[in-house]
């Protein structure tokens, strides 16, 4: 039985790396532009998209792959910022029914681009580690381990980066950042290329481990919106633990119970936390 | 002399002009015949769901290129009016009310899925529309249906012989775990796979549901291994998801037999699974997909979706081809009722992979089930290998 306990520990943990990165990019956007990012699962289909074509079609190194895949999202993403969702900053309606017209435009275009089929990618990685019984599949220890090194690298550079402090500063206060000096605009640009270069990555990286499709996006864009309300919309730290918490309760119900059952009990987390922590276990309410 | 050369000439003109605006046999007019089809072309089961748009087309097409189908004294081109439904039962009631309110068709080859069929079968019934479709539901042909009829084999005409094939070729095998869609089509075809493995003397360890969009498995495997099972069946799981289960389960240390008796698709379930894990995979094949024929329908498939092509595009093939016929026989194609009894007139039918006829009688309490070929194949180097065949009861 701990094997076992261990086991799904293990599972939800790799799934919850994945979730964070998700959630991530997605507060990280609305703690900033007070946008709610609706078309987030589209920028990780087009990560998944992205690598399919680097790596699986022209032959390019899985790793420069995933890097240019999630550079090509967030080129992506700050084009649609400037174009279209600039003048929604702030203005949290309107910029979620925008971002919800870009998602079905993303999706459709997808879908008239490489067909509605699933396509399976060569793996970069095979095999399973055993570590005394446990089994992890070597592929999603990889993922596992760059989300890591992503979480990380992204703590320090919100925490000592001249960049990172100024969105910071942004989240706090716009006004008060810009007379600071800081251009409220080109934050926004950069945060939002940030938040989908870390939905592309999450995209990427997993493409290999399950299958591509224009219609991947949806279920991670759900996750992650459970992630952010119940660490907290807005909050990074948030993040990190309602994605934890996510995965490890979700590994938990289904190996005990079923998946369909995990689903519902990480609904009622969420309305659970809305009734008795409306900001979310980490958020703070404005 | 002059004027009555040019009388003659004039009259011939004009007697060319008339026949060439009436035809060279203007004894038979041409005109459109117009059917529909109704299936999922895009996202999950859209694989299967192509098969019928271009399984019909490709008959079309065939029926097209030789002059048109000719009933009576009038030749017909034919064209398709496709919807899709998503494999959404709501945007099949959609696409049904616009086929026949607004696009006045009488005959729809579809729809596919057990929920989309059983939320458009009351209107067929009520329009008086003739559907040829598929539905592994056996709610499908409940209540003698005048206008319903289905085109596919399910679980229930051949699960009994492939999980008896099972039981002979396999007979070291005792434990069996069932995972399968969490929907109308899942849970009937579960319920048929678990009761007929259990008959067989199999004992059922585990039964799984998943949701369709569901694309991580490790927690069902997780659980499942928990069982030991001997054989995991895929049931009517869509064939790129089989192939994850297949791979996150080998990766999990799942050193059993896979069994896929519901829903064709090796090359997605080996795309999906790697050439590795999904070797020696029992499948049930919908077609012998060596045969030339079958080859032949894969090119044309090619021209209107891209490849693979799903081994169900031979029964819906085979579904517009039996349907012209029994309007030929019937000689009409605005008498639904007559094209209906008709149906019946033109079998046995010489099909793309054997002789199709309809039956179901013990089953259904009506003969609305068409009854075809089915085979037994394994997954050889990441290819189907067929090592039996089997005809339907």
């Amino acid at each position: 039985m701990s094997q076992l306990l261990i086991q799904i520990l293990m599972n939800g943990l790799m799934m919850g790396l994945v979730y964070i990165m998700m959630a991530l990019g997605f507060t990280l956007i609305f703690g900033i532009m007070r946008i709610v990012n609706f078309a987030h699962g589209e920028f990780y289909m087009l990560g998944a998209m992205a690598v399919m074509l680097l790596f699986s079609t022209l032959g390019i190194n899985y790793f420069i792959a995933v890097l240019v895949a999630a550079l090509m999202v967030a080129v992506v993403g700050m084009v649609i910022e400037r174009l279209l969702l600039r003048q929604f900053v702030g203005r949290e309606l309107n910029g979620m029914i925008m971002t919800l017209a870009i998602a079905i435009t993303l999706k459709a275009g997808a879908t008239i681009i490489f067909g509605p089929q699933e396509m399976s990618i060569p793996r970069p990685v095979s095999g399973v580690t055993n570590i005394a019984g446990i089994l992890i599949p070597n592929d999603r220890m990889l993922v596992g381990a760059i989300a890591i090194a992503i979480l990380v690298l992204f703590y320090f550079f919100l925490r000592y980066a001249r960049a990172g402090l100024a969105m910071r500063a942004v989240a706090q206060d716009w006004e008060a950042a810009a007379l600071q000096g800081i251009r409220p605009q080109r934050i926004y640009l950069m945060s939002f290329g940030i938040g989908c270069a870390m939905a592309g990555l999450a995209g990427a990286l997993m493409a290999p481990i399950f299958t591509v499709s224009p219609f991947i996006g949806d279920v991670p864009m759900l996750k992650a919106f459970i992630v952010v309300i119940l660490g907290g919309l807005g909050s990074l730290p948030g993040a990190v633990v309602g994605g934890l918490l996510l995965g490890v309760v979700e590994a938990g119900v289904a190996t005990f119970i079923n998946t369909t059952v995990a689903t519902m009990i990480s609904f009622a987390l969420v309305v659970v936390i809305l009734l008795f922590r409306p900001a979310g276990l980490m958020g703070q309410s404005r | 002399m002059k004027r009555s050369r040019f009388k003659r000439f004039a009259a011939t003109i004009g007697g060319a002009i008339v026949a060439l605006s009436t035809g060279f046999s203007p004894a038979l007019a041409q005109e459109t015949l117009v059917i529909g089809t109704i299936s999922a072309l895009n996202g999950p089961g859209s694989e299967w769901g192509r098969g019928v748009d271009a399984g019909t087309r490709i008959a079309v097409t065939e029926i097209n290129d030789n002059g048109g189908l000719v009933v009576g004294d009038t030749t017909y081109m034919i064209e398709v009016k496709s919807y899709d439904d998503g494999y959404k039962p709501a945007e099949a009631v959609a696409a049904a009310t616009r086929l026949i309110e607004q696009d006045g068709v009488k005959f729809i080859i579809g729809p596919l899925g057990s929920a989309s069929a059983l939320a458009v079968k009351p209107i067929f019934e009520e329009e008086g529309v003739l559907a040829l479709m598929n539905s592994y539901s056996p709610q499908t042909l409940a209540n003698n249906p005048k206008y319903v009829y289905r085109v596919l084999p399910t679980s229930v005409e051949y699960v009994d012989q492939i999980v008896g094939w099972m039981k002979e070729n396999k007979s070291d095998l005792t434990n069996v775990a069932v995972v399968s869609p969490n929907d109308q089509t899942g849970w009937d075809s579960q319920k048929t796979l678990v009761e007929a493995y259990g008959e067989a003397g199999f004992e059922v360890v585990g039964k799984e549901l998943f949701e369709r969009s569901s694309v991580d498995f490790q927690s069902i495997i997780t659980r499942l291994l928990t069982t030991s099972p001997d054989i995991i069946e895929l049931d009517t799981t869509p064939s790129s998801t089989a192939g994850l289960i297949i791979r996150q389960a080998r990766e999990l240390g799942f050193e059993g037999l896979f069994v896929k008796i519901g829903g064709p698709g090796v090359p997605a379930i080996v795309e999906a699974a790697g050439k590795e894990f999904a070797e020696g995979t029992i499948v049930y094949a919908a077609a012998d997909t060596s045969s030339e024929k079958y080859k032949w329908m894969e090119e044309e498939y090619a021209k209107i979706y891209s490849p693979p092509m799903n081994a169900f595009n031979v029964f819906f093939y085979d579904a517009a081809h039996l349907l012209f016929a029994s309007m030929q026989k019937a000689g009409t194609i605005t008498d639904v009722d007559a094209v209906r009894d008709a149906l019946v007139e033109v079998t046995p039918f010489d099909g793309a992979q054997g002789t199709l006829v309809w039956g179901g009688m013990e089953d259904y309490g009506n003969n609305n089930q068409l009854i075809v070929p089915t085979f037994i194949g394994r997954i050889s180097d990441g290819k189907e290998e067929i090592i039996d065949r089997i005809d339907a009861k």
